[in-house]
């Protein structure tokens, strides 16, 4: 009897005394400088995803489904238990080596890793460099655009420790985010899903139920569909209303269009093919609408298709979008929109983005020599960097020759302010 | 969406049945003059002792009043809760069958199918779709309850139905023993791998014991009526998140989903008293799953167990004796008021083997199951109006052990369900 009464009594305290070491949130872990160092991107980290077999292998073939697993997510001396994981994308979507969304919040609310309550992990499928994501969301920081921050990691999986290869980190664009670059939270954030068929660029849409599946709310979920997508449509009306030569008077409220406008000369110097102007109407963003407030924002993600061509003039599809047609075809803003080509491509020559592309093939190279599961040969990966370095060295003259053919006195207006001084 | 294999196989056995039942009839060919329709309490039709059909209805609709609840979905006020068809008689005099079919619930809607037969006395074989022999409540028909609802320990630990077949039968006089004993396909449809579309064999077995000690003994014939009873079942748990589950009142889930693997075990013990007009029903059940290689290291986990308990007591105020099915004596508009019964019932499911002290140990791979538990308190009255109506009004109070994290509310959280039920 004295033994059963003792058993029960050593466990609890066993666990009292172990428990206290696992938190809710890693920073309280006494992890190295957050999750800045995992997403800088000055070094090459190595996360462990301790996962069960069985879930691994139901998780490749059911990665269609969504479905989430219990992993322990595992980095330096930080591990999160009992997260979740589900395998991600539309057209990067495989069975080989998918992408991942890891969600800390799945099964325990409020674990976080540093304030993260999930973080992306893709597999730059259609990119055989790895670098066109990490680079795009780059530059457009440092045009003053918020983007998530991305990195490499090698991803180690299951008990054995298996090595699962290269994949870019990134954080989620959510409520994290939006505290972190607009100081709130609370406004109404949309992922556009494209659908197949659509070639949207801002054409009118009166009825709201054509909004639902293309603009899915991260928050505010439960709202009323009047509530989530009234403002939607009217920033929509307001764009197709703007007088061209005067934007700001109608949709002022609704956009900014100097922002707007340098999310777009990032994409085209980038020549990315699948953004806001891509051959398939608008794609890959986030529309951020401020709490309280009519005006919105777009938030670039998923840029793997920059990179194109070299030599894709920067005016390429614009006339697919309301709101693009209207910028081309107004001298006033069509030069705000090339002056802002040449402010991207003035940041390019410096050699930073091509500096930065060889140090990231430098950082990664060996690692993704020895991904068990990239679709791409060596050979292939090193060509495709060696063209990500050569577009970093090259694209600005094509751009800055695009600029001078097209409007001249821009060109001009930019080397006598050079000529000036600041 | 192809159907389910189990949907597959209960048309079949419907089929077959029929068939069954239309060539014996054919070969027997009775006479017209032995054919006889009779409208008792449902209507039959009999060709002598070739074969016998009587047509049973029963039909549950619910006026509920549930509470709304952060996290819950909404819940409409209107349920119909049951609306069944079944078909029963005997072939030859010596095979029973009985097929039902439900016309609310869509998902599995046919219920029990089986043909039944004597061998010797003493031994009946029961092959088909019907109840696992586990659980007083869950095996008593729905139109039999005490209260609008089956148990908790009825509706998630117990098994329910299932594909198989069984020996059943009893010993000495008055039913003295009597024992049920089977085997099936896998476990019952109360359980989440039931679910499963691609239906492996899981084989369980299910075996009860009841007895009924004082049933001879003349000294204190108030307790003749007494009868206990242990249960059990053992079966094969395929790998996956098919621990078993656990609902509120409302149908809201408060039982953590785990991954199990290996083997269920459930036992059960049962008692039952029904002295005159006062009727007393307790059970308790334990089930005890594996989780084999579950661990996210591919380690084996502990077990889990989950257990449940209820005390029900009921009496017929309007002097009636306490049965399966209540006749009132004095039917409503028939020279009477009916048959009014008063009934309480406490009853408790809880799982969970870890501490409380931090949420991220929790988790369907973790070693530690979220300990989690809802204590309901259900009072009712129920007023059979002749031998076909009853109306019963059941209020519930429900006190839950929930996480620190779970929308759902803690409690004391109270229901109302008010049932015109019909049966034929």
């Amino acid at each position: 009897m004295r033994r059963r009464r003792i058993r029960p009594l050593v466990l609890m305290l066993t666990i009292a005394m172990c428990v206290p070491a696992l938190r809710l949130s890693a920073q309280a872990a006494g992890a190295p400088a957050g999750v800045d160092a995992l997403l800088d991107g000055s070094a090459l980290h190595d996360v462990w995803i301790h996962i069960n077999a069985r879930d691994w292998q139901d998780l490749h073939t059911h990665y269609q489904d969504g479905t989430y697993y219990p992993v322990d997510f595992e980095w330096q001396d930080v591990k999160l238990r009992n997260s979740g994981i589900r395998v991600r994308g539309n057209t990067t979507r495989n069975d080989h080596k998918p992408s991942f969304r890891i969600d800390f919040n799945r099964y325990i609310d409020g674990q976080d890793l540093f304030g993260l309550r999930a973080i992306v992990l893709n597999n730059a499928w259609h990119d055989p460099s790895m670098l066109h994501d990490d680079l795009s969301m780059l530059m457009f920081r440092r045009m003053g655009i918020p983007a998530p921050r991305q990195a490499h990691v090698r991803l180690y999986v299951g008990a054995a420790r298996e090595y699962a290869g290269v994949y870019v980190i990134s954080e989620e664009v959510s409520k994290t985010f939006l505290t972190a670059n607009f100081g709130e939270d609370n406004g109404y954030l949309y992922e556009f899903h494209r659908q197949d068929g659509d070639n949207y660029g801002f054409q009118e849409q009166p009825d709201l139920g054509w909004y639902v599946p293309r603009f899915g709310p991260k928050t505010h979920e439960t709202e009323s569909i009047a509530n989530l997508y009234m403002p939607v449509r009217s920033l929509v009306e307001a764009v197709n209303e703007a007088r061209q030569d005067n934007l700001e008077d109608r949709l002022g409220d609704y956009l900014d269009v100097r922002t707007f406008i340098t999310e777009l000369a990032v994409q085209n110097f980038l020549a990315q093919t699948d953004g806001l102007v891509g051959g398939v109407g608008m794609n890959n963003f986030y529309l951020y609408r401020f709490a309280g407030k009519k005006l919105s924002m777009l938030i670039p993600w998923d840029q793997d298709n920059s990179f194109s061509r070299i030599d894709v003039p920067p005016s390429e599809q614009m006339g697919t979008n309301v709101l693009t047609s209207k910028i081309w075809n107004e001298p006033k803003y069509r030069n705000a929109y090339l002056a802002r080509l040449l402010d991207v491509a003035d940041l390019v020559s410096s050699g930073w983005l091509e500096q930065e592309a060889a140090r990231q093939y430098e950082q990664i190279r060996a690692a993704v020599y020895e991904d068990p599961l990239t679709p791409y040969s060596r050979d292939e990966f090193d060509q495709a960097n060696a063209f990500v370095q050569q577009f970093a060295r090259e694209r600005t003259d094509v751009v800055r020759h695009y600029v001078a053919s097209m409007a001249p006195e821009v060109l001009n207006a930019r080397r006598l302010m050079t000529r000036r001084g600041p | 969406m192809p159907p389910r294999t189990d949907t597959l196989i209960m048309v079949r056995l419907a089929t077959f049945v029929a068939v069954l039942s239309a060539a014996l009839f054919a070969v027997a060919a009775p006479a017209a003059g032995q054919v006889k329709l009779t409208f008792d309490k449902h209507p039959a039709i009999d060709f002598g002792d070739t074969f016998t059909a009587s047509v049973r209805v029963k039909s549950q609709n619910d006026w509920r009043d549930f509470p709304s609840e952060p996290g819950a979905d909404p819940k409409n006020v209107f349920d119909p809760y049951r609306e069944r068809i079944a078909v029963e008689g005997k072939i030859l005099g010596r095979v029973i069958y009985h097929v039902e079919r439900e016309f609310h619930e869509t998902s599995s809607p046919w219920k029990n199918i089986y043909l039944d037969t004597r061998v010797i006395h003493g031994l009946h074989l029961q092959g088909g779709q019907f109840n696992m022999p586990f659980g007083l409540d869950q095996t008593t028909s729905l139109m039999n309850l005490d209260f609008n609802y089956h148990s908790l320990a009825g509706s998630f630990l117990a098994p329910g139905r299932g594909l198989g077949v069984m020996a059943y039968g009893d010993f000495f006089k008055k039913s003295l023993l009597a024992y049920e004993a089977g085997v099936f396909r896998q476990d019952g449809d109360n359980t989440r791998s039931a679910q499963l579309e691609d239906v492996r064999v899981a084989p369980t077995f299910a075996g009860r014991i009841v007895v009924k000690p004082f049933s001879k003994w003349q000294p204190l014939h108030f307790v003749r009526s007494v009868e206990t009873g242990v249960a059990f079942t053992e079966g094969v748990l395929p790998a996956g998140l098919y621990s078993l589950k656990g609902q509120t009142i409302p149908g809201d889930a408060f039982v953590q989903k785990l991954y199990v693997n290996g083997r269920r075990r459930r036992l059960g013990a049962q008692l039952q008293w029904r002295p005159g007009p006062i009727g007393v029903q307790a059970e308790a059940m334990r089930v005890r799953d594996t989780r084999i290689g579950q661990g996210i290291e591919d380690e084996d986990l502990p077990n889990v167990v989950e257990r449940a308990w209820y005390v029900s007591g009921t009496w017929l105020v309007t002097g009636e004796h306490k049965k399966d099915t209540i006749t009132p004596t004095r039917p409503f508009l028939n020279g009477g008021y009916g048959a009014v019964e008063v009934g309480a019932r406490v009853e408790r499911l809880s799982t969970g083997n870890g501490p409380t002290l931090n949420p991220a140990l929790f988790g369907p791979r973790s070693p530690y199951v979220l300990p989690t538990a809802d204590l309901v308190w259900t009072t009712g009255v129920n007023w059979y109006l002749n031998k076909f109506f009853e109306l019963s009004l059941n209020v519930i109070r429900e006190d839950r052990t929930l996480p620190r994290t779970a929308t759902l509310s803690s409690g004391p959280v109270w229901s109302r369900t008010f049932r015109i039920e019909f049966g034929l």
